[in-house]
């Protein structure tokens, strides 16, 4: 086994693991405590949105960070009749095997 | 939320909500550990990364960065900032969990992911969730993460390349299934799409880290400008209606 896993694949999961477990429950914590004025509260709602955006725009438009031209992007091709199944049915695991199969099909397709 | 009844039913209701969120961890952990494994991570090593950190893009991204020899403390600095959008969930649905009690509030924590926060974000504030209820969602999900890291894991293998290749949307699919599931309304479109070109951008810049927090604050905020615009009957700062759904 390479040394490296031991020396710091290890060691950087446990930090990760650490400091992920301290990011939520610090600001879980936190965010229980303080008395949060509307326009935060308001603001903080659009942050869900905003943060799926943000994790799916380079997913998409730069699988494996580069990018590729639209019509040999499995991804992107696929996510088009993913998004009208997730915004018509509601329905999470619905939508994600459709996409896994949509994906599949644009694959092979491309 | 007194008695062993009331709590006995919100478990129920948790564990019924999470089976969507496990349903879809499942092969997407399934993907993860086939994926890790064949790029030389040790069965054991990948499903401690699963066990012990349990946010999936992140542990994807830190197998590419381990892949690619990047050093230990660029790797945890750059998952760490990945992970940095965590604070915004926290704050978020912190507010719904005024009345819980401390203990309960460090145990739910470890189980908010995406997708949990993206399940009880939007209507916590409106209805604050039990601590059962919220830790059946939590541990259900763990528990469906770890499971489908240690199967992917071990038949690695055997699983055909095309297929590891188009079990790798089921994450981006989840993304666009929770995000269309809520944001069903002009600010909420725009704040995704305002969020998800600054990421791109931030992405091509070789700033991919540093994209996703900032995608999220320049998102929500112009989510947030345009509602406000576009409101009707719209008030003097101060007189700000509660968020609506």
């Amino acid at each position: 086994m390479d040394p490296r896993i031991w020396h710091q694949f290890v060691p950087v999961t446990v930090a990760v693991g650490v400091g992920t477990y301290l990011i939520r429950a610090l600001s879980l914590v936190w965010g229980s405590r303080l008395a949060w004025p509307a326009w935060l509260k308001q603001w903080l709602s659009f942050v869900t949105p905003a943060v799926l955006g943000a994790l799916l725009g380079p997913a998409l438009l730069l699988p494996d960070g580069r990018w590729i031209l639209p019509w040999q992007n499995a991804a992107l091709l696929a996510a088009v009749p993913t998004a009208a199944v997730a915004w018509y049915s509601r329905n999470l695991l619905l939508t994600v095997l459709a996409g896994v199969v949509f994906c599949a099909v644009a694959g092979y397709l491309i | 939320m007194t008695g062993s009844a009331s709590s006995r039913a919100a478990l129920i209701l948790g564990l019924r909500d999470a089976v969507p969120i496990m349903l879809a961890y499942f092969p997407l952990s399934v993907t993860y550990g086939v994926l890790a494994t064949a790029r030389g991570i040790p069965v054991w090593a990948t499903d401690l990364t699963s066990i012990v950190i349990f946010a999936g893009a992140a542990q994807f991204m830190l197998v590419s960065l381990y892949v690619a020899g990047t050093s230990p403390v660029s790797m945890t600095v750059t998952l760490l900032l990945v992970n940095l959008r965590h604070v915004l969930y926290g704050t978020t649905i912190g507010p719904a969990f005024t009345s819980w009690r401390e203990k309960h509030k460090w145990i739910a924590a470890f189980g908010l992911t995406d997708e949990v926060f993206a399940l009880t974000g939007s209507q916590a504030l409106r209805e604050p969730p039990a601590p059962a209820y919220e830790f059946a969602l939590a541990f259900g999900s763990y528990l469906s993460w770890v499971a489908g890291t240690v199967v992917g894991a071990t038949v690695g293998g055997a699983v055909p390349p095309a297929a590891a290749s188009a079990l790798t949307f089921a994450l981006p699919a989840l993304f666009l299934s929770l995000l269309l599931n809520q944001a069903r309304r002009v600010p909420q479109i725009v704040a995704a799409v305002a969020g998800a070109g600054v990421a791109v951008a931030a992405q091509a810049a070789g700033l991919p880290s540093f994209g996703i927090v900032a995608g999220a604050v320049a998102g929500a905020s112009t989510g947030l400008a345009l509602a406000t615009i576009t409101a009707p009957g719209r008030r003097p700062a101060g007189h700000v209606r509660m968020a609506r759904d």
